[in-house]
């Protein structure tokens, strides 16, 4: 028995944000690194590093995780979701609608982190309580808004189903 | 950041054994990532390569099996949460899954990883030994079965060798009319205690017949309280409700607790004390019938 | 021009400008930059909280691939190594000793992240450990190790000029103020309270963490991409660094994910430019979480204060003795104490004051700018006492504080702004809102606090806005959009005084090159200042249009309106596009307008008359569990006096956010030391607040008297609502269980530690 590890490159087919996409990644290259370095996907982005803060979350198979904390050979076969593929310009999603209405937002740094994880949750339980949306947001911070407004902005999108 | 490594994906136990085997302590073991991609980041830890057990078919697998719950290693916390098997066997297991750290490591982070890594603020290792967890570890010689007890050693060490592989944990679901909770505490990112309690009773009948008490997070490892259990049994459930807090007692004074960032030895031995008392006062109601809904602040009962 | 009809964008909460980039992801950060051939860099930073140097040894780093420079103090005789806004004591990499754990002592740039960690692992250091002072006792204790032996040079910020250390101790700088009688007045005092209180050390958390990038172009100038809350200052430091004019300076500030005071004055940017130098290519210094946590904090203390009252409850003296831990590095540390310590006397009329702080050098993380600027640290002290005072004068805590209230148009202290808020509207409005008069539910209890701080003076802010060809108008100002949605009211304030939709009105981010001169953002200043500059330049747009279009039409300006992107006079109307096609003749060239806001020094006692008062109370209704000592606050009533809202919701997420910043220090956070090192630079060991800490019941409340020195009457909020969380909580806590605690955070432990000392008493 003889098996061969990935030493060098490996190509990975990953769906991202609905299109196929292609490329070679070292073992220990770190999904939020390809998005951002490779791929110019800047959305996700580097805050605690120790998924605690959320601010790298991206989608994988639907499900939310830290990008930061993420090897990206991983992703291959698998769809990858970024704040990138939420909504386009013309149409956003109805949570960057609710995220921009409920002021949601400040400096932007937690919000696609926020964004992901509320869309998941949503995708999961489309009428969630206010319980739901705070337990579900345990792990995503905010230093700016004090998180009133984001929790308002997820359950008026959930309401407004 | 991650230093180079290579990556072996076997796609057996036998052939990750044998890449253990020829590695040694020049490898680390990859179940999900969420902590030892952290040390590896942190510079903490150094190795050469890592063994992705992933992707071993049938790993990952939550199964009834020969009157046990059996968890495969590569089982996420995800997992835990939603699977029939767990919610039909051991659902207070379901429970707690569903809170333990934040959605994306529930996501990604594993059951064996959990395990494996003995960090001492973890709510899984307390709660399987409630259950008489035993974990069952693959090598190249062979499997060996090790109670979860005597497989954590102390924080971040474990009693796996460097050849082994931790393949599945073996819960022993609480017979019928057990009631069973789980409660931890603390405002830091991780549990600064948890505790586990089962309060078994003959069919029928009121009195306890049977008990099981885990505290962790607290020490250096978590552990059962044999004394305390024992003082619980025989009782009925008005005992119970009037002495709790003897057993709660028994509880403080046995458990081995540390001061860390989370709290002095002291504190952590009085909220043992404090816990113990309330979570088998809701052990209690429940055995009756009740589901009491108690609010605590920074405190999440299960 | 005729008189202002009703406010069109002004007092809306229309959406913030940058809402929609940053729902998309497309919002660019420093982080997000890139630059042909950027290098990446690293720093390696002492373990040890205080050693000597005895060698540095990088020739293997030198030698590895792909590294383009390593950097060690002994490399940077081609420069003025110092800096630092207050004291010139921080070099840019360590000399010969390390002066706190995380100090940076050999800088690496390399072709990417992991070679330049590769380059780190190959430096060997050779250290001898000194003895260091990690508490405030330590550092004040006769004899104390000296984090800084020699005397340091004086740095950039004029109004320090007159630095007062206390040569042979750890005193980097001393603050006095006496009015009245000073502590004589306590003479005519029938009760005198005197009591220590603690702040801890915090971290800002700003999720985004500090970040540069630096390249020199080859004509010797310098542009560094910063995130940075005041590029000028950062300008002035590498101006005086590297002998260059500020004209060749450029400093670009991107979108900055959260600052708090945290990213003031010069941080990663003088190295991130050393290093560019010498790697002659452009580099990239980027702080993970953990180096923020070894870059800044807020200056812990510990607040002695004495309160005197007549018997009615008039106070009559206050005494103020603060030492403030400003970590190993000076930072702006020298302008908190003072700040702080200025309103120890809070928004009561107070005749005998007597105040004196110390600025104290320990071997920890650099104290400096934190929301707030040294007044939660004090406000802690005084408004925990003022309910202390309550108590034994048997006067409800609101009545007392109701009756020692200034009123408006009073003086605070001599030769400085008079009280521009009505501060009895605010406590009525806060006592309103936390119920204070309807009794709390069993096992319940509440407190209030409240606050009035200054904000940075002597003050400069310019604006230009320049009305285009179009009709459309540009906004150049130099405030920093960090969060705090300076760029949507800079908008808001220029689209309503021109008359145009926001859709029209675009603020260029601040590029030290193009926007013009602009102080600092911090202090809640910008509203006020940079709006009032705006407000200002836009008017003299406006003032231009009227002269052409009068001139046009023959009739006197006096006799003309403006109404939405036209002059209108009688029947006539002309559209801003036809305006300058008038007056140009053709289409092309445009109209610059210029607003300056500089009040420039007075006689008030920190150099300048603050611009404004931020005025901000707060009440707070907790429970307790009693067996393990965890508070949850229930409800938060936050009160602050902003004149008037230029964008009602965006202010509602400042306040929101302060009062959920200050609950983090109240409740939960607190760096902890351990034989010198710091053990939680992280946050898994640093716990911040989440959505679940959020009070269930949470109001933010402002009162709008248009009274404000900004335009329409507005004034600044940001930093008020943080203040008054910890008094009012443990004002709470006391009327609660009896027990008064003096050091925070309120964790379960110290409350539960308190619960049991009584028991046992």
């Amino acid at each position: 028995m003889n098996i061969i590890p990935i030493r060098s490159s490996c190509s990975i087919r990953v769906t991202l944000n609905g299109r196929p996409v292609e490329l070679a990644v070292r073992p220990e290259a770190l999904l939020l690194d390809v998005l951002r370095d490779r791929l110019q996907l800047k959305g996700a982005k580097r805050s605690c590093d120790m998924q605690v803060c959320g601010a790298c979350t991206v989608l994988l198979d639907g499900a939310p995780v830290s990008a930061c904390t993420f090897l990206a050979v991983e992703a291959d076969g698998r769809e990858i979701v970024t704040v990138e593929g939420l909504g386009t310009e013309e149409r956003l999603d109805p949570l960057q609608e609710a995220f921009i209405d409920h002021a949601a937002v400040q400096c932007g740094f937690c919000t696609a982190g926020m964004l992901l994880t509320a869309k998941a949750l949503l995708a999961e339980d489309p009428a969630p309580t206010r319980e739901r949306v705070v337990h579900y947001l345990r792990g995503n911070l905010c230093r700016c808004t004090g998180y009133r407004k984001i929790v308002e902005a997820i359950l008026a999108c959930a309401h407004a189903r | 950041m991650l230093r180079p490594f290579a990556l072996y994906r076997p796609s057996t136990v036998g052939e990750a054994a044998e890449v253990l085997a020829r590695e040694g302590p020049d490898a680390a073991l990859y179940a999900g990532g969420t902590e030892v991609l952290l040390i590896l980041k942190e510079g903490l830890l150094r190795v050469r390569s890592l063994v992705d057990v992933k992707r071993i078919p049938g790993l990952d697998e939550i199964r009834r099996d020969d009157g046990h719950l059996s968890i495969g290693a590569t089982a996420t916390h995800r997992a835990l949460e939603r699977a029939p098997a767990v919610h039909a066997h051991c659902p207070l297991v379901a429970g707690v899954a569903r809170h333990v750290a934040n959605i994306r490591v529930r996501t990604i982070g594993t059951v064996g990883g959990n395990l494996a890594f003995a960090d001492p603020h973890s709510d899984l290792a307390t709660l399987f030994l409630a259950f008489d967890g035993v974990v069952r570890l693959a090598s190249r010689s062979g499997e060996r079965d090790l109670p979860l007890a005597e497989f954590v050693r102390g924080p971040y060490e474990t009693a796996r060798r460097d050849d082994e592989i931790l393949a599945a944990v073996r819960l022993a679901p609480w017979p019928a009319g057990t009631a069973g909770a789980y409660v931890k505490f603390g405002v830091h990112e991780r549990p600064t205690l948890g505790v586990a309690v089962a309060l078994m009773r003959g069919a029928g009948g009121d009195a306890v017949t049977d008990a099981r008490l885990a505290v962790g997070c607290v020490g250096p490892r978590p552990q059962r309280l044999p004394e305390a259990e024992a003082r619980v049994c025989g009782w009925s459930l008005a005992d119970l409700a009037r002495h709790a807090g003897e057993v709660a007692a028994l509880a403080a004074r046995d458990v081995d607790a540390v001061g860390d960032l989370h709290g002095s030895a002291e504190y952590k031995r009085e909220m043992t004390r404090v816990f113990v008392r309330r979570i088998l006062l809701v052990a209690g109601a429940r055995a009756a019938g009740r589901d009491p809904h108690e609010h605590y602040p920074h405190t999440i009962i299960v | 021009m005729s008189a202002p009809g009703p406010l069109r964008v002004v007092g809306r909460s229309v959406r913030r400008t940058d809402a929609l980039e940053k729902v998309t992801g497309r919002a660019r950060y420093l982080s997000d930059l890139e630059l042909p051939g950027m290098a990446h860099a690293r720093l390696l930073r002492s373990p040890y909280p205080r050693a000597r140097l005895l060698g540095v040894e990088v020739a293997r780093a030198r030698a590895h691939p792909g590294v383009h420079a390593v950097l060690t103090a002994a490399d940077l005789t081609w420069c003025e190594p110092f800096y630092g806004p207050a004291l010139r004591d921080r070099p840019l990499l360590a000399t010969d000793v390390v002066r706190y754990e995380g100090d940076p002592v050999v800088a690496v740039a390399a072709v990417d992240e992991a070679t330049a960690v590769e380059a780190l692992d190959l430096v060997e250091v050779d250290y001898e450990e000194l003895p260091a002072v990690m508490t405030l006792e330590e550092a004040l204790a006769p004899g104390a190790p000296l984090v800084h032996a020699g005397e340091p040079l004086a740095g950039h910020f004029s109004d320090l000029s007159t630095l007062r250390a206390r040569p042979g101790t750890n005193i980097c700088h001393q603050f006095d103020y006496a009015r009245g009688r000073g502590a004589g007045g306590f003479a005519e005092a029938a009760l005198t309270l005197e009591d220590t209180y603690t702040f801890p050390r915090v971290q800002h958390y700003s999720m985004e963490p500090h970040g540069a990038i630096a390249a020199w172009d080859a004509e010797g100038g310098l542009t560094v991409w910063a995130s940075t809350q005041n590029p000028f200052s950062v300008r002035a430091e590498l101006a005086k660094m590297f002998g260059l004019p500020a004209s060749r300076i450029r400093i670009a500030v991107p979108l900055l994910g959260g600052g708090f005071g945290g990213k003031t004055y010069a941080k990663l940017e003088p190295l991130a430019a050393a290093l560019a130098r010498v790697a002659g290519r452009p580099v990239r210094l980027q702080a993970s979480v953990e180096d923020a946590f070894r870059t800044v904090r807020r200056c812990s203390a510990r607040v002695r204060v004495r309160l005197g009252f007549r018997r009615d409850g008039g106070l009559v003296a206050v005494q103020c003795d603060a030492d403030f831990d400003v970590g190993a590095y000076a930072d702006i540390a020298p302008r908190v104490i003072q700040k702080g310590t200025y309103t120890a006397t809070g928004p009561y009329r107070v005749p005998n004051v007597v105040l004196h702080s110390n600025a104290v050098y320990t071997n920890t993380t650099p104290g400096g700018a934190f929301r707030g600027f040294g007044v939660p640290q004090i406000a802690w002290a005084v408004e925990s006492m003022m309910d202390v005072a309550a108590e034994r004068l048997g006067r409800d805590p609101v009545d007392l504080r109701r009756q020692n209230l200034l009123a408006h148009g009073e003086e605070f202290a001599r030769g400085d702004t008079p009280v521009d808020g009505k501060l009895e509207e605010s406590l009525s409005r806060v006592a309103e809102a936390i119920r204070w008069h309807q009794a709390s539910a069993a096992g319940r209890a509440k407190g209030v606090a409240v606050m009035m701080k200054a904000s940075v003076a002597p003050s400069v802010s310019e604006a230009i806005v320049r009305l285009h060809a179009d009709g459309s108008a540009s906004v150049l100002v130099s405030t920093v959009e960090m969060g705090q949605g300076a760029r949507t009211v800079m908008a808001q304030i220029a689209a309503e005084v021109l008359a145009i939709p926001l859709a029209r009105v675009t603020v260029v981010p601040p590029d030290t090159s193009i926007t013009p001169y602009d102080q600092t953002t911090s202090s809640s200043r910008s509203t006020t200042m940079v709006g009032r500059a705006v407000q200002d330049a836009a008017a003299d747009v406006v003032g231009q249009l009227l002269k052409i279009a009068a001139a046009h039409l023959g009739v006197p300006a006096g006799a003309l309106a403006v109404d939405d992107a036209a002059i209108v006079g009688g029947q006539r109307r002309l559209g801003y596009p036809e305006l300058l096609d008038l007056h140009f003749g053709m289409r092309g060239g445009e109209l610059i307008g210029r607003g300056v806001v500089a009040p420039g020094r007075t006689q008030a006692p920190l150099g300048g008359s603050t611009p404004f008062w931020e005025v901000a109370m707060g009440g707070a209704e907790i429970s307790l569990d009693e067996e393990t000592g965890a508070i949850c606050v229930e409800a938060y009533a936050s009160v602050a006096d902003v004149g008037r809202c230029i964008n009602p919701q965006q202010c509602e997420a400042q306040d929101e956010g302060a009062v959920m910043q200050g609950l983090g220090h109240t409740l939960l956070e607190e760096m902890v030391y351990e034989g010198g090192v710091l053990l939680n630079a992280n946050l898994v060991g640093y716990r911040v607040p989440r959505a679940e800490d959020v009070p269930a019941r949470f109001d933010s409340v402002f009162v709008e008297n248009a009274d404000g020195a900004g335009p329409f009457g507005a004034k600044g909020v940001g930093e008020g609502g943080l203040v008054p969380v910890s008094p009012a909580v443990g004002n709470a806590l006391a009327r609660l269980t009896g027990i008064r605690l003096r050091e925070l955070p309120l964790t379960p432990e110290r409350v539960w530690r308190a619960l049991r000392a009584r028991r046992d008493a």
